[in-house]
């Protein structure tokens, strides 16, 4: 048989899919993939900068415009999933909601919960719905988007952001140790502060002092991160599970 | 620069940000003056200012204040008037 006739069909879904980093992955992900991988891409309210791509790969995408916040509408969500998409190979969660620099004496208690449902609680119920199959199919990728904030001490005023990461991280090594014997794979990349749209709530001069702080002098972009997620996401890293690649310049 | 009106202005958006219609600053007015004004305050604060006149600080700028004296004098060569 050739190659192509061996060649496993990938089937992608991409959670906060339209965020910088997202739309960067499906991009360089749709370059390499064959014709009959797939991929879902979901947002929330901002889907309309996948439609390029949605263009240029006719039938190659479905865009699924939910909020993550929303338990309610989880469970649609990954019935629409099933329904669309061909049983999946690769799952990546990159949603939350923008850091807010806060006292803890102003914790936001409503808000936190919003971002554990955002980044927690789909990522579990997710992984539940699929990663039973991907360990029966006995292959499996699967990447969460964490921070370096989680690595070392975390900068003052972020305890919302830190608490809901390392609760993502938490998830990712214990489903990394369950489903290890099954060829399914679950590993984090954890940036230092990253250029993109996600800070338009960061004061400059915060972003400032990151890049000034940084051994780089300079803060990290989608192009730092994106590649290193993408060989994580590979066959090529069969081996590697559980971990967290810092992608930090040298600062964490 | 009208220095009277700016310090009234800048006084009001310590007030407003810190909740404590008491406060008063002069130009040696510091962060040891007022209990709350830490870091995270200091941004805040300065995110305002901003706002208020328009400007876009760096941190260049920013880095060598030590009192609202240091701020009005930024102010000016920044061009409020």
């Amino acid at each position: 048989m050739d190659e192509q006739s061996t060649r496993r069909q990938n089937s992608w879904l991409i959670t906060g899919a339209s965020s910088d980093v997202g739309l960067l992955l499906l991009r360089r992900l749709l370059a390499k993939a064959g014709e009959a991988d797939r991929f879902v891409a979901q947002g929330f309210g901002d889907l309309a900068g996948i439609a390029p791509l949605v263009q240029e790969y006719p039938g190659r995408i479905q865009t699924l415009d939910v909020n993550l916040a929303d338990a309610a509408a989880l469970p649609a969500f990954l019935r629409m999933v099933e329904q669309t998409a061909p049983p999946l190979t690769h799952f990546v969660h990159l949603p939350a909601l923008p850091v807010v620099n806060t006292k803890f004496k102003n914790f936001d208690e409503a808000r936190f919960t919003m971002d554990m449902q955002v980044q927690v609680h789909s990522a579990a119920a997710i992984c539940r719905r699929f990663l039973p199959a991907m360990a029966k199919a006995r292959y499996g990728r699967v990447l969460f988007m964490l921070t370096s904030y989680i690595l070392g001490t975390p900068p003052r005023n972020t305890a919302a952001y830190v608490a809901a990461k390392q609760a993502l991280y938490g998830l990712a090594k214990a489903l990394a140790a369950d489903y290890a014997p099954s060829g399914v794979t679950v590993n984090c990349v954890a940036p230092s502060m990253m250029e993109t749209k996600f800070l338009a709530d960061t004061p400059q001069l915060i972003v400032q002092a990151a890049a000034e702080a940084n051994p780089m002098g300079r803060n990290a972009t989608p192009a730092d991160v994106v590649p290193a997620m993408e060989f994580l996401l590979s066959d090529e890293a069969a081996f590697i599970t559980g971990v967290v690649l810092p992608i930090t310049g040298g600062s964490a | 620069m009208d220095r009277a009106r700016v310090m009234a202005e800048v006084q009001e958006i310590f007030r407003q940000n810190f909740d404590d219609d008491t406060i008063v600053l002069t130009d040696a007015t510091s962060a040891a003056d007022i209990e709350d004004w830490d870091s995270l305050e200091q941004i805040n604060l300065l995110t305002t200012i901003e706002k208020k006149y328009g400007l876009k600080f760096n941190l260049a700028d920013v880095r060598g204040l030590a009192n609202i004296g240091d701020m009005l004098d930024l102010l000016a060569r920044l061009g409020v008037e």
